[in-house]
């Protein structure tokens, strides 16, 4: 009795916070507003995403335009699968859909009452993608995107969580649907390399999967805290970067990770390569590292205003990073 | 008839009884002059705001919790290095140390690297890591100061704090607005004054710079400079006084309107101590006033005296004549003055209020000392005959311009007169559209722009990212408000849509601090920079920012949203402000709205507001006062046109002078324009009570004004030329306020002066018959 009462306040309560989503604003400050990510279409345009249901897309990288975005939630990540058709993920479970190289977007999933953040999406063709977030979110479309399914991955669990989530299930539904929803790690970001994808997140988890997302190996433990982004750099070795300065390299024929000093203690938040076998690691408090040497060694540029760097792309020979006052161009010396 | 019968007797008591009459102006006068001895400077914050204006009113209810707009910043500056020094940190430590046992301060609010709210936050692996930027064992060693710096870094206070170039570091506060040791009201001088000698003295030395703003030490500023008033009144008194005696030639007849003058200065400010008044920095400019006003109805007596002295008349009987003829025109020129100060009673503004107060009251002690003491001591006096004829002589001289004018008031030159004229007023009214409203220039604007306060304040908002020039606005909503994603994400958008009006340079509220700590406590990941739609996450966030960051009351019913503006210029201020009155609409609810304002510029917006919607009742009121006067003593409708047309041009005009001249319509010279009609009246009365008793017995109107300009014309040339030097040695004030009320005044005086001479006949020529 007392668990149908549950379930209908529950039932209740939904439609109230599934209230109608709201347009974003076209505001003249749009551009200098908190972006979290950015990506480069088609080797020429940039699209730029942020709070607000902000979506910049820009063809030099000095004049932005702001996309007609019908939802007002914060977007973590953009992926573009071609010239025409992206997708962007953020808070609320949020995630939008451009079929005309981001101009205009549709809204595919927007769950508030979920109250999780989406961090980050990847589509392997233009019909099948995920889409990860905070405590272990996983999202799966086979159809591009008509229809998400979510997916949980408890194999990123150690054995004694598995096992109390099953005992659990058979106990309490509703408890272990509780439980199921936190007690998996923050999926920061998802990358492709060919046909393998590198997952990294909270807790020091590192996780790759060669049949796109469906089965994933993890990493040994190397380091508690989070990563947030990991790359094959131009030489085809692995690097990953994580909270508190943290980098770690593994060598192309699977050695142990080892660590780089970062010679900062801030979060570490993006890789970007350059086309001329450079590295550069973004970070908060205006940390930018240069590595000319595969990632073994890195110098700072502290950028002067302290502001985070979000993340970025190579851009005509310049960084082109998203911050919390918006795009930032930053010229580095060859 | 009975209104004369009425004059009849005064005339007779007073002069029968002279000697009674003389003895209780002299007592009077002492005991007046021991009270004006002991008037005070007194310049509160709450009498320069609209208390009564709906934003004022949200100020005050919310002034306890978020602090007022009375804050003192001192901004302390190495001028050699950074601030990484000990000899800095041990200066700053005394100017903090110093600052908070300064009685009115409230020390909650003092702020500084030492004070022990001001934490870093530092994100760890298990969680937060942090403490006081200035730890408990601080040494101001190489050591310590490397610690303290690597501390600013973490806890994001440069340019708030310490200064971008890391060259200054800021101490600020608060201030109450009552003693706590007196139970007093805050003596803003006494304080400044305090900043000044035990801050500014005291630390600013060898390599440190001491910087300080805030209203409370511009008070003082204002009140240092307006002490350099008392050089100016005596070069005013020195000047009118050689005017005065060009003009009669008689050393007795200048001394004795001066010193009348002067008594009606020492009646006005004794009564004005009596009644528990003191004299603001804004209204010192009064006195001068006075003593011009006195001054010029001085002269018309002496004129009208030694006039009759030269028919023959003995002084006594001259004096007692004179009293008799000036008494009525006099009377009504004062009166007029007297209301046309009076309406600014209806400006809800303590400072105007006060201004209008003590002017009023001052011309009312000039129609005792220079209508009735005046003639009452000259009769005591032998005017000398011979001096008359010199008189004469004078007078023959002046007859043949005084003709040449006349033919103003003839309808061939008056034609032209009026063209003129008219051209003159449509383009003043054109360009009189585009006066503003308020503050036109940058820092305080009562002070001059290379002024030390300035000057600081132009450092201050330089060296760090923080503008003086801010605006809260107030969400008042329901208790514990700040713990419901949907309010908190409501206030949210209303400070991003605030951020994209233009003039709003950033903006900080207790949803944008919220949304940076949610992101802290996901180890200062900027994606989670949100409000969290989770409850319990949403009060962790909350729980982070104390009630004394200004940014919430106790139970967040309340909570500012704090815009930083890129100046306080009035077209910015009413751009702001419209805006918010816009998106409130869209955004605000029954439960939750946007109220203005406080902060500087909120109390800046409520003035302008406030001077705005006086303007135009502020003008009817002065108009209808001088037009009710001249209905009643010219009986005429003409006479009453002939005067007020003149003058309505030459309001215009001033206002176009301030479009000119860049002056913005602000508490100081709104009153201006009321000063200037009361006081322009005068002329205009002058003449025409001459006129109108010619023009009834059958003169022409070109005749009319010749009499009237034999009788008074020299009277009112000098009373002109006496009250534009009064005002015009304010041209050399320290105070901004005061350069333009100078100028302003002085432009009414003087082109009051030419309209009443020139086109008061031209109209007058026209509305009377053209009989020959």
């Amino acid at each position: 009795m007392m668990r149908l009462l549950i379930l209908l306040l529950s039932f209740l309560t939904i439609p109230i916070i599934n209230a109608q989503p709201q347009d974003a604003i076209v505001a003249p400050l749009a551009s200098k507003s908190l972006l979290l990510d950015i990506t480069i279409v088609n080797q020429s345009t940039l699209v730029a995403v942020g709070e607000r249901g902000h979506i910049l897309l820009s063809h030099d990288g000095e004049v932005w335009q702001q996309a007609k975005v019908p939802v007002q939630a914060t977007l973590t990540a953009v992926y573009f699968f071609d010239e025409n058709r992206g997708w962007a993920v953020g808070h609320d479970a949020t995630i939008l859909a451009t079929k005309d190289g981001g101009l205009t977007w549709q809204l595919q999933q927007h769950l508030p009452h979920v109250q999780k953040p989406l961090l980050d999406v990847l589509f392997t063709d233009e019909n099948n993608g995920i889409a990860i977030g905070a405590y272990g979110l996983f999202y799966r479309t086979v159809d591009a995107g008509e229809h998400w399914t979510i997916e949980y991955h408890n194999e990123f669990l150690f054995p004694e969580d598995q096992e109390y989530l099953a005992e659990l299930k058979l106990q309490d539904e509703k408890a272990y649907l509780d439980e199921q929803s936190s007690i998996l790690p923050h999926f920061n970001r998802v990358v492709a390399d060919g046909r393998t994808l590198y997952l990294v997140g909270e807790i020091g988890l590192i996780a790759k999967s060669n049949d796109f997302g469906i089965n994933w190996q993890k990493f040994d433990e190397i380091y508690p805290g989070s990563f947030y982004d990991i790359n094959r750099t131009q030489q085809g070795n692995l690097v990953v970067v994580g909270l508190r300065g943290h980098i770690f390299r593994s060598l192309r024929n699977g050695t142990p990770w080892q660590e780089s000093d970062s010679h900062v203690t801030a979060l570490l938040s993006a890789i970007v390569l350059t086309d001329d076998e450079r590295i550069f690691v973004l970070g908060n408090n205006g940390v930018l590292l240069e590595s000319r040497d595969d990632g073994s060694t890195f110098t700072k540029h502290l950028q002067k205003d302290g502001k985070p760097l979000i993340a970025g792309v190579w851009y005509k020979n310049k960084i082109i990073a998203v911050s919390d006052v918006g795009i930032k161009t930053i010229n580095v010396m060859k | 008839m009975k209104l004369n019968s009425f004059f009849n007797v005064v005339e007779a008591t007073l002069f029968r009884r002279r000697l009674a009459v003389l003895i209780f102006f002299i007592l009077t006068s002492i005991f007046l002059l021991f009270q004006a001895s002991q008037i005070k400077l007194d310049a509160a914050f709450t009498k320069h705001i609209p208390l009564n204006h709906s934003y004022m009113k949200t100020y005050l209810e919310h002034r306890e919790n978020f602090g007022g707009a009375n804050n003192v910043l001192i901004s302390v500056c190495d001028t050699s290095d950074d601030i990484f020094n000990p000899d800095f940190f041990t200066a700053l430590k005394g100017v903090h140390d110093k600052l908070f046992f300064i009685p009115g301060v409230d020390r909650i609010q003092v702020k500084s690297l030492f004070s022990p709210s001001t934490r870093f936050v530092e994100i760890v692996e298990d969680g937060f890591a942090g403490g006081p930027v200035i730890p408990a064992n601080f040494q101001p060693d190489e050591a310590g100061l490397a610690i303290v710096k690597g501390n600013i870094e973490k806890a994001g206070i440069v340019g708030s704090i310490v200064s971008d170039d890391y060259s200054c570091s800021m101490v600020k506060t608060s201030l109450m607005e009552i003693d706590p040791n007196t139970g007093e009201k805050l003596d803003s001088i006494v304080l400044a004054a305090q900043l000044e000698n035990e801050i500014r003295g005291e630390f600013e030395k060898d390599n440190i710079s001491v910087h300080i703003i805030g209203f409370t030490k511009m008070v003082g500023d204002v009140a240092k400079g307006a002490k350099g008033v008392v050089l100016f009144f005596a070069i005013a008194i020195a000047i009118t006084t050689l005017m005065v005696f060009w003009f009669c030639r008689s050393i007795s007849l200048t001394i004795l309107p001066i010193a009348c003058s002067l008594i009606a200065v020492v009646w006005q400010l004794g009564m004005l101590s009596t009644l528990g008044f003191g004299l603001d920095p804004m209204s010192i400019l009064v006195p001068f006033l006075v003593f011009a006003i006195g001054v010029s109805h001085g002269v018309q007596m002496i004129n009208s005296i030694s006039k009759m002295v030269n028919n023959g008349k003995s002084s006594k009987e001259a004096a007692q004549a004179s009293f008799r003829v000036l008494l009525v025109p006099g009377g009504i020129a004062l009166l007029s003055d007297t209301v046309g100060f009076m309406t600014l009673l209806s400006i809800d503004i303590g400072i105007i209020r006060e201004l209008a107060i003590t002017a009023s009251l001052g011309v009312a002690m000039i129609i005792l000392t220079n209508l009735v003491l005046l003639p009452l001591l000259v009769s005591y006096m032998k005017i000398p005959a011979k001096k008359a004829t010199t008189n004469e002589k004078v007078n023959s001289g002046t007859d043949g311009i005084w003709h040449l004018m006349s033919t103003f008031a003839t309808r061939k030159v008056a034609i032209f007169i009026l063209a003129f004229t008219a051209v003159l007023y449509i383009v003043g009214y054109i360009n009189a559209q585009n006066m503003k409203i308020g503050e036109l220039h940058a820092g305080a604007p009562s002070l001059h722009e290379e002024s030390r306060y300035n000057q600081d304040t132009f450092l201050i908002t330089d060296k760090y990212a923080i503008s003086v020039d801010y605006m809260s606005i107030i969400v008042e909503t329901t208790a514990d408000a700040c713990t419901y994603y949907d309010q908190m994400n409501i206030i949210d958008q209303f400070q991003w849509r605030m951020e994209n009006v233009e003039g709003v340079q950033s903006a900080v509220s207790l949803a944008s601090i919220a949304k940076i700590v949610n992101s802290g406590y996901n180890e200062g990941n900027p994606k989670w920079r949100v409000l969290s739609r989770n409850q319990q996450t949403l009060v962790q966030s909350i729980a982070r920012v104390p009630s004394s960051s200004g940014l919430l009351n106790s139970n967040c019913s309340a909570m500012p949203v704090i815009l930083f503006l890129e100046d306080h210029k009035a077209e910015t201020i009413t751009r702001v402000v419209d805006a918010v009155k816009v998106v409130s609409k869209d955004l605000g609810k029954d439960d939750l709205v946007f109220k203005l304002a406080s902060g500087p510029v909120g109390v800046m917006a409520a003035t302008n507001e406030a001077v705005e919607a006086a303007q135009i009742p502020m003008m009817l009121y002065v108009y209808g006062a001088v037009i009710i006067l001249c209905l009643l003593s010219f009986r005429s409708l003409r006479a009453t046109i002939a005067v007020v047309v003149p003058l309505y041009v030459v309001s215009t005009l001033a206002q176009w002078l301030m479009t000119a001249l860049d002056i913005g319509l602000t508490v100081s010279t709104l009153p201006v324009i009321a000063l200037g009609v009361g006081i322009g009246v005068d002329y205009g009365i002058y003449i025409l009570s001459t006129m109108s008793v010619k023009l009834r017995n059958g003169a022409t109107v070109q005749s009319a004004y010749f009499d009237a300009l034999k009788e008074r014309g020299s009277a009112v040339l000098i009373t002109g030329v006496t009250l534009a030097i009064g005002v015009s040695t304010w041209f050399f004030s320290d105070l901004k306020f005061q350069v333009d009320m100078g100028i302003l005044l002085t432009f009414m005086f003087l082109v009051n002066m030419i309209a009443a001479v020139l086109v008061l006949p031209a109209i007058a020529a026209f509305l009377w018959p053209e009989r020959k």
